[in-house]
């Protein structure tokens, strides 16, 4: 009987998603006896051309990582979407948007002027920007289209499965692919890691007073943070509450608190709007000068509570109508 | 624009505001109304909901200070607020789009006329920007990250 067929395919990420497939190890050796990798451009030579020779849902799982922002990850986003039985989201740039997904706080226009004009390391003295198509010695150079906004990728193709995380942790990654692989996957559109909150599993969960309340909000690098107490409860903003389980808390045991990758817990929408009355509850103000002062300590609100699902939220499509 | 008409959308406690009055009459009088019991229970949620679907503007009437009938929701929603105004500031949006008045109206006369007040003021705005885009600025993005 023929292998299955599995293609792993990167599109707007930093490549730290494959590096996070690469990191279940040995194990990885004996996925790549069961299946038949038929795409892989991190790691493996294979053509899109190969891709697109094949009869539409001949592979039967594509494991995509990235967000979409050019014309070119979206062609090859639908390339994989045709020829695939199951799409899996992978990592928070997939599911998200991930942090590249902030750069929707600016416009094309103001991305374009930055990097190509502004930045103070730039030097180009002719005005060079990027464009599609360009006429060279007679021949015609394309680039692919650069987007006005990135997207999940729920937003260009249906998907199947999620799993987040930045990168999301080799366990789930195995689990993930055990489950492809023995046919026992959860309804289509799950999310492929547990549905409760991190604090659920967070060993500081217990060092929390009865009542969580503090009169400052600080910077995890302006203190000296106690590596078993709450952050919440030492006035460090932690997404914890509002975010999936399932990381194994690899920021917690660095003594650095939850920053939202793994996103929203089943059942919502939008995990930065979920963590505004989280963190409201515990300042502890009530003059307005007072919530003023403190609520002015938080840097860069939409930087935080955002800072992986910025495209995929609530917020980003406020007034797309 | 002469013919934009800002939406509002408005909260309001029915502890502390028109609950002399019969709902259906005062509705009438006041367009996306959304009378509650404590603005406690507003989550941010439901304001980003207002904004996706149209809305220019948010207006939330809770009970007096001191006053609340669940000790602290409107306590609660002011904080909310102010959170929500400063994540939508470190956005590039204004954050006049959203208010909070702690007081309160049993007949709920002045519904209608707060309502007003602050369309006027979000017309000066405008409509609510499709997203938020601010120019950066050389010097500033250097300064921000450090630099001299």
């Amino acid at each position: 009987m023929a292998k299955p067929k599995i293609a792993i395919c990167w599109l707007g990420s930093c490549g730290g998603c494959d590096e996070a497939v690469v990191d279940i190890n040995e194990v990885l050796l004996r996925v790549a006896d069961a299946v038949d990798i038929v795409l892989w451009p991190v790691a493996m030579d294979f053509k899109y051309d190969d891709v697109r020779r094949m009869k539409n849902g001949e592979i039967l799982l594509s494991v995509v990582n990235g967000n979409v922002r050019n014309s070119e990850q979206e062609e090859i986003a639908k390339l994989l979407r045709e020829k695939s039985q199951l799409i899996l989201g992978f990592g928070a740039c997939a599911c998200l948007g991930g942090t590249p997904g902030l750069a929707n706080l600016s416009t094309k226009e103001n991305i374009f002027n930055w990097v190509y004009r502004d930045a103070p390391t730039v030097v180009n003295p002719n005005g060079n920007y990027p464009r599609v198509a360009s006429r060279v010695n007679g021949k015609e150079l394309t680039l692919p289209e650069f987007y006005d906004r990135v997207h999940a990728l729920n937003d260009i193709i249906d998907v199947d499965y999620y799993l987040p995380g930045c990168p999301p942790p080799p366990y789930l990654v195995m689990y993930a692919a055990s489950a492809v692989l023995e046919n026992k996957l959860p309804p289509k559109g799950s999310t492929l890691a547990p549905n409760r909150a991190l604090c659920d599993s967070c060993k500081r969960n217990k060092s929390k007073p009865e009542r969580i309340s503090t009169k400052e909000i600080r910077r995890i690098h302006e203190v000296e943070a106690d590596p078993d107490t709450c952050f919440l409860a030492q006035g460090i903003i932690c997404l914890g509450p509002a975010t999936r389980d399932g990381c194994g808390e690899a920021c917690m045991n660095i003594n650095i608190p939850c920053r939202g990758c793994f996103g929203p817990v089943e059942g919502v929408e939008d995990a930065g709007a979920k963590f505004i009355p989280a963190l409201a509850s515990i300042l502890d103000a009530e003059s307005d000068e007072d919530i003023t002062r403190i609520v002015n300590q938080f840097v860069d609100p939409v930087g935080y509570l955002y800072r992986f699902s910025l495209p995929a939220s609530m917020f980003q499509k406020k007034g797309e109508r | 624009m002469s013919d934009y008409e800002p939406k509002v959308v408005c909260f309001s406690c029915k502890f502390g505001w028109g609950y002399l009055t019969d709902e259906d009459t005062l509705s009438r009088k006041i367009d996306n109304w959304v009378p509650l019991i404590c603005t406690g229970k507003i989550d941010a949620t439901h304001i980003l909901d207002a904004f996706k679907a149209g809305a220019d503007g948010i207006l939330i009437l809770g009970c007096p200070e001191g006053d609340c009938h669940y000790q602290d929701g409107n306590y609660e929603a002011k904080k909310r607020v102010y959170l929500i105004r400063r994540l939508l500031e470190s956005a590039g949006i204004e954050k006049e789009r959203i208010r909070i008045v702690l007081s309160a109206d049993p007949e709920g006369e002045s519904i209608p006329r707060l309502v007003d007040e602050m369309r006027r003021e979000l017309a000066k705005l405008g409509p609510a920007r499709k997203g938020p885009a601010k120019e950066r600025k050389p010097k500033e993005a250097i300064k921000g990250r450090g630099g001299k």
